[in-house]
């Protein structure tokens, strides 16, 4: 009876603890993140902070009383900050950049590198282009992203270069 | 003392119409503005430099904002924005990236002359056949304080000030 628990208990640690369940639960903003709404967004000024979820198709930003929705379908093109630097220095540039402090060549990066941005472009009722850019801690901006692709989002950014990155000479030496 | 007082008089009356003068002749020799009630602005182009997304965003929001605070126009459409069809004396504004100068935050706050960046932009105002009706290369500069989104808005303020200047809702004003 006892080691038939132990075995419970161990099946369960490992399910619990598993690779597969803890990215599971890394993908779900359960909890809304705080984000800096830089520019774009209808009826918020420019840099209000706010806080930002994704939940039942639309993106919700909240500033105090204010509250903005917009909904995922409409989104032609979400986009995060490293996103934008792996399309311009390609995978092994943007790792170069990563190990490079600010202001040392990091020309086109916008924001300090404590910060990610979120860059979302989606049409309005009457088919008007429109664009928003989010700023908020890094490794959220992946996060909203993903949840947004998997509720009806678009993105033209090439696949993720986690695996790719993985596999680059670079990651392959430091693993070495 | 009368005929000192009336020579003075005369005087300052010369010198204000010395004065006036090429600011009159500059009104007078000013082009006709073009015939425009809406402009639509289309997302920023950047065929030859590769421009994050964040910037290209950045420089469209801010053109509207801009377009929109410095007036002229009745109407600012979106790209895509299915009422803009319906205007019949439209400009659409296209706008495309053909420099960036790397700056430098750091620099620019250190020692305030270096440092600077700058983006440079072809802009041309069509009407709704694709006849082009006006051409500008704008140059956005951030110099002493502020980050690199700082380029953005001073190329959008300096582009809604040429539209301002060159169209009108009402023809030859």
């Amino acid at each position: 009876m006892r080691a038939e628990l132990q075995r419970v208990l161990f099946v369960g640690f490992l399910a619990a603890f598993s690779p597969w369940t803890l990215a599971t639960f890394a993908q779900q903003p359960e909890v809304p993140v705080k984000v800096v709404q830089i520019m774009g967004l209808t009826g918020v000024k420019n840099k209000t902070g706010g806080k930002l979820t994704v939940d039942g198709g639309n993106l919700h930003f909240v500033h105090g009383a204010a509250k903005v929705d917009v909904a995922t379908a409409s989104m032609e093109d979400v986009v995060t900050g490293a996103d934008s630097q792996r399309i311009i220095h390609g995978t092994l540039g943007s790792i170069g950049l990563m190990a490079a402090p600010y202001g040392s060549g990091r020309f086109l990066s916008l924001f300090r590198s404590k910060l990610d941005t979120l860059t979302v472009k989606y049409r309005d009722a009457d088919g008007g282009l429109h664009g928003v850019i989010f700023m908020m801690p890094v490794g959220k901006a992946e996060v909203i992203k993903k949840e947004l692709l998997a509720q009806g989002a678009h993105t033209t950014a090439p696949e993720e270069a986690a695996n790719a990155g993985a596999s680059s000479p670079a990651a392959k030496e430091q693993k070495q | 003392m009368k005929s000192m007082l009336r020579s003075g008089i005369v005087g300052l009356a010369l010198l204000a119409g010395v004065a006036t003068a090429p600011v009159l002749r500059a009104q007078a020799n000013k082009p006709a503005k073009i015939k425009a009630s809406a402009i639509r602005v289309e997302m920023i182009h950047s065929d030859e430099i590769k421009l994050p997304a964040e910037f290209q965003v950045s420089l469209y929001e801010d053109l509207i904002q801009q377009l929109e605070k410095k007036g002229g126009f009745q109407h600012i459409y979106r790209q895509g924005d299915r009422n803009a069809e319906k205007v019949a004396d439209l400009v659409i504004l296209h706008s495309t990236v053909t420099g960036f100068k790397k700056g430098n935050e750091e620099l620019r706050q250190v020692t305030t002359v270096a440092g600077a960046t700058s983006i440079k932009l072809h802009c041309v105002f069509k009407d709704k056949e694709g006849k082009a009706l006006l051409e500008s290369d704008v140059t956005g500069n951030v110099r002493f304080f502020g980050g690199n989104l700082r380029a953005t808005y001073d190329f959008a303020k300096k582009t809604a000030q040429i539209a301002h200047d060159s169209f009108s809702p009402t023809a030859g004003t």
